[in-house]
């Protein structure tokens, strides 16, 4: 297999199986999600067989035609860069859904859980496969509404519906600027193809000192900082924490708040080495990393730390990805890319730890917790290298990662010159400051201390198996990656900053360098993140108060404040704009119709009654036409509702049979069946309508409804009487090609059959497809309405 | 409504207007006919059985998700004019072919004709689904 074929499989494959996963669901029962771990492996046996090439420095692209005119095509291209995420989605995609096995309970709704894991595997994949900004762009709204869905899986849970529809607000929004980015990069470039961008040296220098530039670069950065919950984004994260933990894990930690950052790696070619890149980029990265920081001391729900520290430590990367210079453009990029990983591997870990701990203690509350390390040692064990690993603590892979954040930092400050020498590295250190201490809180508030005297169940111990191995094969990593970089780091981090970098690169990561001043930076970062944690729970009451004294000073304050006065305005136009009753709407739309043809024709037309009529009508139409002019006096005037109904469908059969004289017969048909449906629908409203007699219509009503039925009758026969000539002008029809070809191409008699399902069928399926929403919204209409009561 | 002459007239009209929905539905290539009105006349027919006999009595024997019937309906139909792609025309492109048949001669197979089956269960599915839905409503 080629390696193109392999990636294309690996992107489609998740969502075709994830298709048919419901009637797999009805084999394996509760098994199902060891179906779902297995795509999961499929794709990663996929992306495994790339990998080699990529390792040896090539890249691969291939494309499938889409809409070549317009240079939209479904493309794919992988470098290292792509193939680290496609290892991180796929690999913590398996240990994901394998653990959801212990976590999800049978009774839950299993298909729907894994269904939308797995779309949003393939969505993920497919993003940090392309090759077109356009698809990119798709994919990437697709893993916003698969995380929206995910998140709001608790569907009657208030704070879930909250959650979700915030991550999507915010989330897909933030797409959107970053289509409007991409929008104005291909105006720039005149290409949507990434690869083309990247590798042809003089688009990208055009494009720095191009004056849409700026825009292009704030506009992707939005997406990014919206997706990664940086800055003023960030707000969504933690209430994502409404979703089953494995998710949280999957999507809220290791890959989709991830895509931001990737987006960052994969345009920090073409934007880089520019002083908007740095302050943008670094700039708002230190900012979140330590407000971030700071706001997770007064966290209670373990995954509320979580959350927080998540947002933090993308702001690392963030950070790092920005330090850039005009003549080195990636300081930062090989330790952002090795804390990237590392980062998957320990907080994937912990969002294990703390879904294991929420299902044994049936609490997520950290203040009632406490003391556990004996009833858990091995989710103890687990949870310690993990949280030590985020805080940086020697031999773990995050120490390694935490030193070569501070070595950027310090080359950045050194290069910028003046009081960055120092500021920077400070800030960065004091943003390690902060991770250590909560850190250092996850494990102290859960596992040490004493266990509290009530608010836990009994006994407590263990998980299954099933959710261990998981969490154990993290720890693993995060020890093996620590004690032997150079596996990842050649595997990984080496092709992935090629990638980015756009030329060969080799790394020497060790365990001991030397007393550095990166170093010195740690053990300061240690003995200041001590002190802090004695004061820990000051600050987080501190926080508290401040917060309760100025609610105003919140993001979110202004979010739900924008939300909720959505509602209320669109609330008080609809009531405004619609209310009732039906017939005002009619009217309203007659008169409008009318205005719209009577303004043009007045001022186009001198006669409204072309000269050549012929009237010479043959005595059975004429019959018919007496005979429905009857009727629909009859329809109008008469005064109970049942003989009016007959009178009304004995119009419509009489217009049918008009249509048979006029040689129409599938139009007539048509007519005698719609109106005979329309006539059982009449008499089964009129069962439940208790009153036999039409209702007195006051004589004032009666006139004005009168005028506006006289007047759009009248503009209704000048447009009828028109349509072949006078006001308009004539125009040919149509129709003979249709009688032409219809044989010829579709191999049918009956034109208008042929019209309506070969043709022209693109509108029919556009119309059975509206049938179909209108059945459904005429369901939710009703049974919605009898939930409220 | 539940009259005896009505429900005596339903009774006989029920099999007769079904068969006639098919044959419309077969015939409507070449000749006046086709899935619309074939569904129109079906879903007719299926309402004037429930309001005949009233929809809980039919419901107790007789009781099809609609809901189906256009999701299979709809799905059969794009499904149809996907299939073009995967013979590398364009969507939507319809195929012919004439087959000779013992006894019955020369029949001509259409992929529109397909589409049309999928158009007829749409319209019969849609229609007494809203129908349904409406009538239940207490």
């Amino acid at each position: 297999m080629d390696s193109f074929t392999a990636i294309t499989i690996a992107v489609f494959l998740p969502f075709i199986l994830a298709g048919i996963l419901p009637t797999v669901e009805k084999l394996l029962k509760d098994k199902v999600g060891w179906y779902a771990s297995a795509v999961a492996f499929l794709s990663l046996i996929m992306v495994a067989q790339v990998a080699p090439e990529i390792i040896h420095g090539e890249t691969i692209q291939g494309t499938i035609e889409w809409l070549p005119s317009m240079g939209i095509n479904l493309s794919f291209y992988a470098d290292g860069l792509s193939i680290m995420f496609g290892f991180i989605v796929s690999g913590i995609g398996v240990i994901i859904m394998s653990y959801s096995n212990g976590y999800m309970s049978k009774k839950e709704d299993l298909p729907r859980y894994y269904q939308q894991l797995l779309f949003f595997m393939g969505s993920m994949l497919g993003m940090v496969f392309s090759a077109n900004t356009i698809q990119l762009f798709i994919f990437w709204e697709l893993t916003s509404i698969t995380s929206f869905m995910l998140i709001g899986y608790w569907r009657n849970r208030p704070m879930s519906v909250y959650g979700a529809t915030k991550s999507l607000i915010i989330t897909a929004s933030g797409g959107l600027f970053m289509l409007a980015g991409f929008l104005v990069l291909h105006a720039i470039t005149g290409t949507f193809d990434i690869p083309t961008i990247l590798h042809n040296e003089s688009i990208r220098e055009a494009l720095h000192s191009h004056n849409l530039f700026i825009y292009a670069l704030i506009l992707i950065f939005i997406g990014a900082a919206s997706k990664s919950a940086q800055g003023p984004f960030y707000i969504w994260l933690p209430n994502a924490m409404e979703a089953p933990t494995p998710v949280s894990a999957f999507l809220h930690s290791a890959t989709m708040v991830k895509a931001g950052i990737y987006l960052i790696a994969r345009v920090h070619p073409i934007f880089s080495g520019t002083e908007a890149w740095f302050i943008l980029v670094s700039g708002v990265g230190i900012f979140t990393m330590l407000l971030a920081g700071f706001l997770a001391f007064r966290q209670t729900d373990i995954k509320g730390i979580l959350a927080y520290s998540t947002i933090s430590q993308l702001a690392y990367l963030m950070t790092m990805y920005g330090y850039t210079t005009h003549h080195e453009p990636g300081i930062g990029v090989a330790a952002a890319t090795f804390h990237l990983l590392n980062h998957a591997t320990f907080k994937a870990c912990l969002f294990l730890v703390a879904g294991i701990v929420a299902h044994e203690a049936a609490t997520r509350d950290i203040t009632k917790m406490g003391g556990l390390r004996k009833e858990m040692p091995i989710t103890f064990i687990v949870a310690t290298i993990g949280a030590l690993s985020m805080a940086g603590i020697p031999p773990l892979n995050g120490f390694l990662s935490k030193e070569m954040f501070y070595e950027s930092s310090v080359e950045m400050g050194h290069l910028l010159g003046g009081p960055y020498t120092i500021l920077i590295p400070a800030l960065a250190v004091l943003g390690g400051v902060f991770t250590f201490a909560y850190s250092i809180k996850f494990i102290d508030g859960i596992f040490l201390g004493k266990r509290p005297s009530k608010g836990l169940p009994e006994h407590i111990h263990d998980p299954s198996m099933v959710m261990l191995a998981p969490a154990i094969f993290l720890a693993g990593l995060i020890i093996l990656f620590g004690l032997v970089p150079s596996i990842p780091v050649h595997n990984f981090i080496e092709p992935t900053v090629s990638g980015i970098l756009l030329e060969p690169t080799t790394l020497h990561v060790k365990l001991w360098h030397g007393f550095t001043t990166s170093l010195m930076m740690t053990i300061a970062t240690f003995i200041l993140g001590i002190l802090i944690y004695t004061q820990y729970d000051r600050i987080a009451e501190w926080q508290n108060r401040f917060n309760a004294m100025f609610p105003w000073f919140s993001v979110n304050y202004y979010y739900d404040g924008a939300v909720n006065n959505a509602k209320d305005v669109t609330f008080k136009f609809s009531s405004r704009m619609q209310p009732g009753p039906v017939k005002n709407y009619v009217i309203a739309v007659l008169l409008l119709t009318l205005a719209m043809f009577a303004i043009p024709a007045t001022m186009l037309a001198t006669n409204f009654i072309p000269q050549n009529l012929n009237f010479d009508v043959p005595l059975y139409e004429g019959l018919i036409f007496l005979f429905m002019i009857i009727a629909a006096l009859g329809a109008a005037l008469l005064p109970k509702y049942l003989p009016a109904i007959i009178s009304l469908s004995g119009l419509g059969y009489l217009v049918a049979l008009l249509f048979i004289y006029l040689q129409a017969p599938d139009l007539a048909l048509t007519q005698v069946l719609v109106e005979t449906l329309s006539t059982i629908i009449f008499l089964l409203a009129l069962v439940k309508i208790p009153q036999k007699f039409k209702e007195h219509i006051p004589t004032t009503t009666l006139a004005r409804d009168l005028i506006i039925s006289v007047a759009v009758s009248a503009m209704i026969f000048i447009l009828l009487i028109n349509a072949t000539q006078g006001i308009v002008p004539p125009f040919e029809t149509l129709s003979y090609y249709f009688i032409e070809k219809s044989l010829a191409l579709a191999g049918g008699h009956n034109i208008v059959n042929v019209i309506i399902v070969d043709f022209r069928g693109y509108d029919t399926l556009g119309e059975i497809s509206v049938l179909c929403l209108a059945a459904l919204g005429v369901y939710n209409l009703i049974h919605s309405r009898g939930e409220d009561e | 409504m539940t009259t005896l002459i009505t429900k005596t007239i339903t009774k006989i009209c029920l099999p007769l207007v079904i068969l006639f929905s098919i044959s419309l539905l077969l015939a409507g290539h070449n000749n006046p006919g086709g899935g619309f009105i074939g569904g129109v006349m079906f879903a007719s027919v299926i309402a004037l059985t429930y309001v005949a006999f009233g929809l809980n009595y039919i419901k107790s024997f007789f009781n099809p998700d609609w809901g189906n019937w256009f999701g299979f309906g709809l799905l059969l139909a794009a499904l149809t004019a996907f299939s073009a792609i995967a013979f590398s025309h364009n969507f939507f492109r319809s195929a012919v072919e004439f087959i000779h048949l013992p006894f019955f001669g020369e029949i001509e197979l259409v992929s529109a004709g397909l589409f049309d089956i999928g158009v007829y269960f749409v319209v019969i599915g849609g229609l007494l689904s809203i129908f349904k839905n409406v009538g239940d409503d207490e």
